[in-house]
């Protein structure tokens, strides 16, 4: 039976501590590039915080931790690959990037709603000796090709490897679990299968608050959010998706408010 | 056969109509790219057997226990230990990169003296000689070690002194050790019970504490709820993050938070909303309000939130005695949900931001943040694992500014990152005892000695740091109580012998001396409240980075917080 792995982040449990981010690109052998600027550096994984815009008491703010949303229907970065170095994995939902069939066209970048692929502009490189603490499990990957989160691909591996060296079939649960959901304090990121009905993941992924970001695309992200906040709510349906509460989020939020 | 111009072009054709249906094209693509990602400039992950080993994170005195990844002899992955019942599988964010700290380009390789190198020897021998002609003072920041018992011991044997530098969570609870005697560091919060929470300024959800111990018991009992069993109200100037998530954010004018609780205080006991009786704080209700920029009403509102909800607490981010008095009329001290004192045996220390004697030198070992610059003309050693640069030769905690004041004269090469055995000791504000062991899994690239096996080499007579963990491990054994949090949780009473105790220890396992559900409480402590402390200002909020004692980030922190603009780093600390 294929699985659908997906995530439900409740936005009122997530402090903006960083820790998913941080443990996501350890994971993931992301390079420390000093040229990087936030615009060519690679996140897979991105915390954002965003307002309410309004004063003083009235004010609020959350956090919103941005990905690949891993799309189900009509997946965006998919349809324009043409390296087919994109595909959604039939047998666990995963939107699966092979850097090694990327020819950098960076179509997917522009197709992606969510602005959760990032582009390898230089050689990975770490300061002297740090190449020692990278993961062994996960290639390092090239300049010139794409990448995006991948839902921690060499974890599942191991999960797999785990499974059958036991003469199982299927994963057991507790093997697969990406970093950001391991490292998050308040586990507000919850990882499941959505195509299981008694997952508690699905459950919640269908629970009064929570949402998708650009649901009306008709894209089906597999990555749900939670949050009691109405205004948070709102956000999702913003012309570009979440933004960062320093650069527009203001304005975002206006547009939304007044239609 | 004549070959003619038309059938060499029909040849050509043919053969690249032929090639484009052949998979070589494609084929030669593929391995372009994997050739290229193959370049032999590209660095690629260590080759060899995956190993998992336990340990404890020493980066600051929290010490969450950690899993740690070895391929080929290196860390290659952190993650938290679901079985440490304090930190129960978290860790802060730094904590997730800090074993690509010891590669830091900041990384101290060798011994410098001034502005040029040199070597231990001179090292020793000028420390050495040092001791021979005055008095000395080590300074210790992460106080309770083995380590710290020999800095300890050789300051004493030479006629120096012992100082520590101690984080906010210690500070916060030094005006109960002013009304009860007893010391600070045997003091914790009992978090687990309370139903209201007040903090003052105290980041509880961003590097406050050990870092899972109050996330995640916030995050079971108050996330994602209007009516929380666990009401935590933020008084805090901005919206800090803890603000953002807390129940109630009350936005007060900066360093009035003595005043807001000396109004409250007077609330609870003019409207008699609390059973115990104090002195009536002298501040009035309305001078209160003008002090926090609050109105009367709201502080009055906020007394009866406060009472609605026992037990609650007040958390203070700093020394304020006017919180900590808040705390006495609330009757949160030395009950359940509020102060306890989880231990007996715990002595007060000296801090090292006292006014210092005359010295002839000052040893600093690397547990003391960077930013910690004794106000005085002796000599300076100092250990640490990353040179932070300049400091701005300013103290800490708002003493008066001394532009004499420079880093060190000699900066000693300290182990990094699990390169030092060493033993993990309570972590602060924790109500109840715990110990466990952190093995050095990694061998220094680098020369480099800890503080306790420099002065060790100096006088040969001290205890070690070993034999201290191996006394300690005994100790806990002998007193047949706590239980040992591995895989399993094992009363230590069960177990067969010391040596078992010790090989846990080793492993990576925990001991606690009680259950966080039900900490050790004293009945001797109690706090005499004579009359209503002076008002004192508080200082800012501080957060994971500001309690972040290395003076330099892992590298992926430091990009990523800059890439998501999630956090302003400190400008002291370099990327």
């Amino acid at each position: 039976m294929s699985a659908r792995y997906g995530m439900v982040i409740d936005l009122d449990r997530c402090t903006g501590c960083g820790s998913c981010m941080i443990a996501c690109a350890a994971d993931n052998n992301v390079p420390v590039l000093p040229k990087a600027t936030a615009r060519t550096g690679l996140t897979p994984l991105l915390v954002r915080k965003v307002s309410n815009a309004l004063e003083g008491t009235a004010r609020r703010e959350a956090f919103i931790p941005i990905m690949c949303m891993h799309c189900e229907h009509e997946t965006p970065c998919v349809t324009v690959c043409p390296q087919q170095a994109v595909e959604v994995d039939k047998a666990t939902g995963i939107v699966m990037q092979m850097p090694q069939r990327c020819l950098g066209c960076r179509y997917c970048m522009t197709a992606c709603p969510y602005h959760a692929r990032y582009f390898n502009w230089w050689d990975p490189a770490w300061p002297a000796g740090m190449e020692k603490s990278l993961n062994p499990g996960v290639a390092v990957r090239m300049r010139g090709v794409v990448e995006k989160c991948n839902m921690c691909h060499a974890r599942l591996h191991s999960a797999q490897e785990k499974a059958a060296a036991l003469g199982k079939r299927e994963i057991d649960p507790a093997d697969y679990v990406p970093a950001c959901v391991e490292a998050c304090p308040t586990a507000a990121i919850r990882f499941g299968n959505l195509a299981d009905k008694n997952d508690p993941v699905s459950q919640e992924a269908h629970s009064p608050n929570a949402f998708r970001f650009l649901a009306r695309l008709g894209t089906e992200p597999k990555l749900y959010y939670k949050s009691s906040e109405a205004w948070v709510r709102a956000l999702a349906e913003s012309a570009s998706g979440p933004v960062p509460e320093n650069k527009s989020s203001e304005k975002k939020l206006a547009e939304v408010q007044h239609g | 056969m004549k070959v003619t111009r038309r059938d060499l072009l029909f040849w050509s054709a043919g053969a690249a109509a032929g090639l484009i249906v052949s998979p070589v094209p494609w084929k030669v693509l593929d391995d372009t790219s994997i050739w290229s990602q193959n370049w032999p400039w590209i660095p690629q992950p260590a080759r060899g057997p995956v190993d998992v080993k336990q340990s404890s994170c020493t980066l600051c005195p929290n010490g969450c226990s950690v899993r740690v990844r070895m391929a080929a002899g290196w860390p290659v992955g952190i993650s938290g230990v679901a079985t440490n019942p304090i930190s129960r599988g978290a860790l802060c964010p730094l904590g997730f990169g800090a074993h690509q700290l010891n590669w830091h380009p900041q990384r101290l390789r060798t011994v410098r003296h001034g502005l040029s190198t040199s070597t231990w020897d001179a090292a020793r021998a000028a420390f050495a000689k040092a001791c021979s002609e005055g008095p000395v003072m080590v300074v210790d920041g992460y106080p309770g070690r083995a380590a710290s018992h020999v800095l300890e011991t050789f300051a004493q044997k030479h006629g120096g002194q012992y100082r520590v530098i101690v984080g906010p969570e210690t500070r916060a609870l030094a005006p109960y050790e002013t009304m009860s005697g007893v010391p600070a560091s045997a003091l914790g919060y009992d978090l687990e019970h309370p139903q209201t929470i007040v903090s003052f300024g105290a980041p509880l959800l961003d590097g406050w504490g050990a870092p899972g111990r109050f996330t995640r018991l916030w995050a079971d009992r108050a996330a994602s709820s209007t009516d929380p069993q666990l009401r935590l109200i933020q008084v805090d100037p901005t919206l800090s993050r803890t603000a953002a998530r807390a129940w109630q954010w009350i936005p007060v004018k900066a360093g009035s938070e003595a005043a807001l609780a000396a109004g409250v205080a007077r609330v609870l006991l003019e409207e008699r909303l609390v059973p115990a009786r104090g002195p009536m704080p002298p501040m009035t209700l309305a001078e209160a309000a003008a002090q926090t920029g609050l109105t009367t009403d709201s502080i009055r509102d906020l007394a009866r939130t406060i009472a609605a909800r026992t037990p609650a607490v007040a958390i203070a981010n700093d020394d304020n005695p006017s919180i900590a008095a808040l705390n006495v009329i609330l009757g949160a001290v030395g009950t359940r949900g509020g102060i306890v004192r989880r231990s007996k045996a715990a002595k007060p220390y000296i801090s090292a931001d006292a006014p210092l004697p005359s010295l002839r030198a000052v040893l600093i070992d690397s547990s003391v943040p960077w930013d910690f610059t004794p106000q005085t003309d002796a000599e300076i050693f100092r250990f640490a694992a990353w040179d932070g640069g300049p400091t701005d030769g300013g103290p800490r905690n708002g003493a008066a500014s001394n532009a004499s004041s420079k880093p060190a004269d000699w900066l000693l090469p300290a182990p990094g990152f699990l390169e030092e055995l060493t033993d993990v000791p309570t972590a602060p504000a924790l109500p109840v005892e715990t110990y466990a062991v952190a093995v050095n899994l990694v061998k220094s690239p680098h020369q480099t000695h800890s503080t306790a096996g420099f002065v060790n080499s100096i006088d040969p007579a001290l205890p070690t740091t070993e034999t201290i963990i191996h006394t300690r491990c005994a100790d806990l054994f002998r007193e047949h109580s706590g239980t040992l949090h591995a895989q399993e949780t094992t009363p230590v009473a069960k177990l067969a012998s010391a040596q078992k105790l010790e090989e846990q220890l080793w492993k990576g396992a925990v001991w606690v001396g009680s259950e966080l559900a039900e900490p050790h409480r004293s009945a001797n402590f109690r706090c005499e409240l004579k009359e209503w402390p002076t008002a004192a200002a508080s200082s800012r909020s501080e957060n994971w980075l500001a309690a972040w004692p290395a003076p330099v980030l892992p590298p992926l922190a430091a990009k990523l917080y800059q890439d998501s603009s999630l956090r302003e780093p400190p400008a002291r600390r370099n990327s």
